[in-house]
């Protein structure tokens, strides 16, 4: 191993491969390290039930793939990733029969949402339809640039004229829940039950007062999720190879324990086993602000009201994931098939939240460290992606909102109900899809919110956004104001992961929005395309 | 009175810019440097059909230096990037389309930081208003097209 580099790069999940490539092409002598065996951190991929399935650890949905610059500039279909948009998004299946689909096409989606009210599915129309122009323009202006504050995005607004021109979007809702916006808009609970579903899949509790704010925003992608053929994981070995091909150094099993500082400047890393490596001109970390600051770093290279400001104040989400992985023979037959065919269809399935209000009754149990009574989502990739399983068999993936610490025995408690809860959730799935048989089932494992913590360490608490979702946690204020913007109080010591604006998700956003400060820095001129 | 997308109609933008930024109070004291790329659409006669032409204008300290026609990704010092089908912006240049709203409707596409559209956003406008204040000649016949054609959102 090499002791001295230009750029030192802590975490190789997708930001740091991203920022590690960007910094390699641009001439910069790289290393990515990681502590797990392999890159991608959330773009993990593994066969954990049988040979031959593959099965989608923590990121399975990919959104605005073609809006994200460094899927263009780093050349990732190039270097293998290939995505898949299926033609049915999502559905809900409800307990009288009936079902809600999501299509590629917004006429289709029309239609089915016309099946429970006309004037909702035309409500849903002109929505869609206004959301999805300016979901463009704040993707391109908002997300791959460093943050603004929500005031002045409020104000713009206003100085822009948009409430005038617009239906749907408002001052106002900076104060209002996403469960207000629809009641606002929409009348059937089941169209209601759909779109605060997929609000939660986006990661937004829908009872938040003040994230109907980026409501619009979310039903502008609504048909917008792409499968990593291959598995997610593609996408991390394609950023890998862009690192390698040119120049970047990727090392695995590589556990940072210091970050180290001279002066004020931060200088290189010190690796667990006792390397040190030094660096000429950066060091970014990626993982969580926590062990940024509170472990990598020396009590007296931190300002003290910083550190007791990411002891205190950094905010997590309040619920995370539980995840059941299954290899089967056969793909879900949903009884409501009959109601509507392209549910079997759907990738993603909400399993009978049939109103926002189940939903939020599942939100406040979770917070009480309480297990819901599982209505988990099923998605089943193989429909849209066969080689993920051996011919003819399937990979599904249940997933439960649910809490980190139970009330019951804490996060430790995990590990003696995985397979219990498990059951519980397949059993939910099998109200739904009865062909979903112990026979049809050729194997399952559980994936608990411990879990997510044990491999992942940055997602805190099993938290998969790196900070939770809301209006005081995005934007200018995420994860503290004054860490917002990428750089941090100690010289050439960086932000570049998920923590940062605009969240976590396999946006690329962090590291790109990281990389134009760092250039601006460093003076690098970019030989990508900024705007 | 000039026609569209000449060295004459590029100098009236600039004229008309500079004249409507001398009535504000605030303007940004920065170097701005915008791309407009106008992909043909075969509805607008500017641009052949699957053909794009690219446009740079410079903005100093709120002012207009220059505005002319440039290659394909010229540059990359750029702090903006519109981009759209060559209808949309024929029809704003001869006042039937209002911008704000095509960005909105994702008709023209904005690329950059909305940071300065926000704290600027008066001289945005300024920008956007002297645009469509030219006496604009279309020598190949010019907007309206949204009656002949499918509109733009669609």
């Amino acid at each position: 191993m090499r002791e001295t580099y230009d750029a030192i790069i802590v975490g190789a999940g997708h930001n740091g491969l991203t920022l590690g490539a960007y910094l390699a092409r641009s001439g910069l002598d790289t290393v990515v390290l990681e502590r797990r065996h392999e890159e991608g951190g959330g773009l993990a991929t593994e066969e954990l039930t049988l040979s031959g399935f593959l099965h989608n650890v923590h990121a399975n949905y990919h959104t605005f793939v073609d809006l994200a610059p460094p899927v263009r500039d780093l050349e990732i279909r190039r270097h293998g990733a290939e995505y898949v948009r299926p033609e049915v998004q999502m559905a809900s299946v409800f307990d009288d029969g009936t079902a809600l689909t999501i299509h590629d096409d917004l006429d289709r989606t029309v239609e089915s949402m016309a099946r429970f009210d006309e004037e909702d599915a035309e409500t849903f129309r002109r929505l869609y339809i206004e959301a999805h122009g300016y979901v463009d323009l704040l993707l391109g202006t908002l997300m791959y640039q460093p943050p603004m504050s929500v005031k002045e995005l409020t104000r713009a607004l206003a100085s822009f004229g948009v409430e005038d021109r617009s239906e749907f979007l408002s001052v106002k809702l900076r104060r209002e829940s996403i469960d207000q916006f629809l009641d606002q808009h929409f009348k059937h609970p089941k169209i209601k039950a759909h779109l605060a579903f997929h609000a939660g899949i986006c990661g937004y509790t829908t009872d938040v007062k003040g994230l109907a704010i980026g409501f619009p925003l979310l039903v502008g992608k609504i048909d917008n999720w792409h499968l990593c053929v291959g598995g997610s994981h593609r996408v991390a070995h394609a950023l890998w190879r862009d690192l390698a091909q040119h120049g970047g150094t990727l090392i695995s099993d590589a556990e940072v324990d210091h970050i180290v500082v001279d002066g004020n400047r931060a200088v290189g890393v010190r690796l667990s086993d006792g390397t040190e490596l030094t660096a000429r001109k950066l060091v970014a970390s990626t993982v969580d602000v926590e062990q940024t600051f509170l472990r990598f770093l020396n009590p007296g290279d931190v300002p003290p009201e910083l550190a007791e400001r990411v002891r205190t104040a950094v905010k997590h989400k309040d619920w995370t994931l539980f995840s059941v992985h299954l290899a089967m023979t056969a793909p879900p037959a949903y009884e409501a098939a009959s109601f509507d065919p392209d549910v079997d269809r759907a990738w993603v399935v909400n399993l009978g939240y049939g109103s926002p209000a189940d939903l939020d009754e599942d939100w406040r149990l979770v917070r009480r460290g309480l297990l819901p009574e599982p209505h988990p989502n099923a998605a089943v990739n193989t429909l849209y992606d066969p080689t993920d399983a051996p011919a003819g068999r399937f990979t599904g993936l249940l997933r439960q909102f649910a809490p980190f610490v139970l009330a019951e025995g804490g996060e430790g408690e995990w590990d003696s109900i995985a397979r219990w809860y498990g059951e519980r959730c397949i059993r939910a799935w099998r109200r739904y899809a009865p062909n979903i048989t112990d026979d049809v089932i050729l194997d399952w494992v559980p994936y608990t919110p411990l879990e997510i913590a044990r491999k992942i360490v940055n997602m805190v608490g099993g938290d998969w956004m790196m900070g939770e979702i809301s209006l005081d946690n995005m934007l200018d204020q995420r994860p503290l104001p004054e860490l917002s913007q990428y750089r941090t109080p100690i010289d050439a010591l960086y932000l570049a992961g998920s923590t940062q604006h605009p969240h976590g998700f396999i946006t690329f956003g962090p590291a790109y929005n990281a990389l134009q400060v760092i250039a601006d820095d460093l003076g690098l001129k970019p030989w990508w395309r900024r705007v | 009175m000039a026609d569209v997308y000449t060295e004459e109609w590029f100098q009236a933008v600039r004229a008309a810019i500079n004249a409507k930024v001398a009535s504000l109070r605030d303007v940004p004291t920065a170097s701005i440097l915008i791309a407009v790329d106008i992909a043909g659409d075969a509805v607008s006669p500017y641009v052949e059909a699957g053909k794009e032409r690219h446009f740079l204008v410079q903005i100093d300290d709120g002012h207009c230096s220059w505005y002319r026609e440039g290659k394909p990704d010229e540059t990359q010092e750029l702090s903006f990037r519109f981009l759209g089908p060559a209808a949309a912006f024929d029809e704003v240049a001869a006042g039937l389309l209002d911008p704000i709203d095509a960005a909105l409707r994702g008709t023209i596409r904005v690329r950059g930081d909305m940071r300065f559209l926000m704290r600027q956003a008066d001289h945005v406008k300024a920008l956007l208003d002297a645009y469509r204040t030219i006496e604009t000649t279309w020598p190949r016949g010019g907007p309206p097209y949204l009656f002949e054609h499918e509109p733009l959102d669609a």
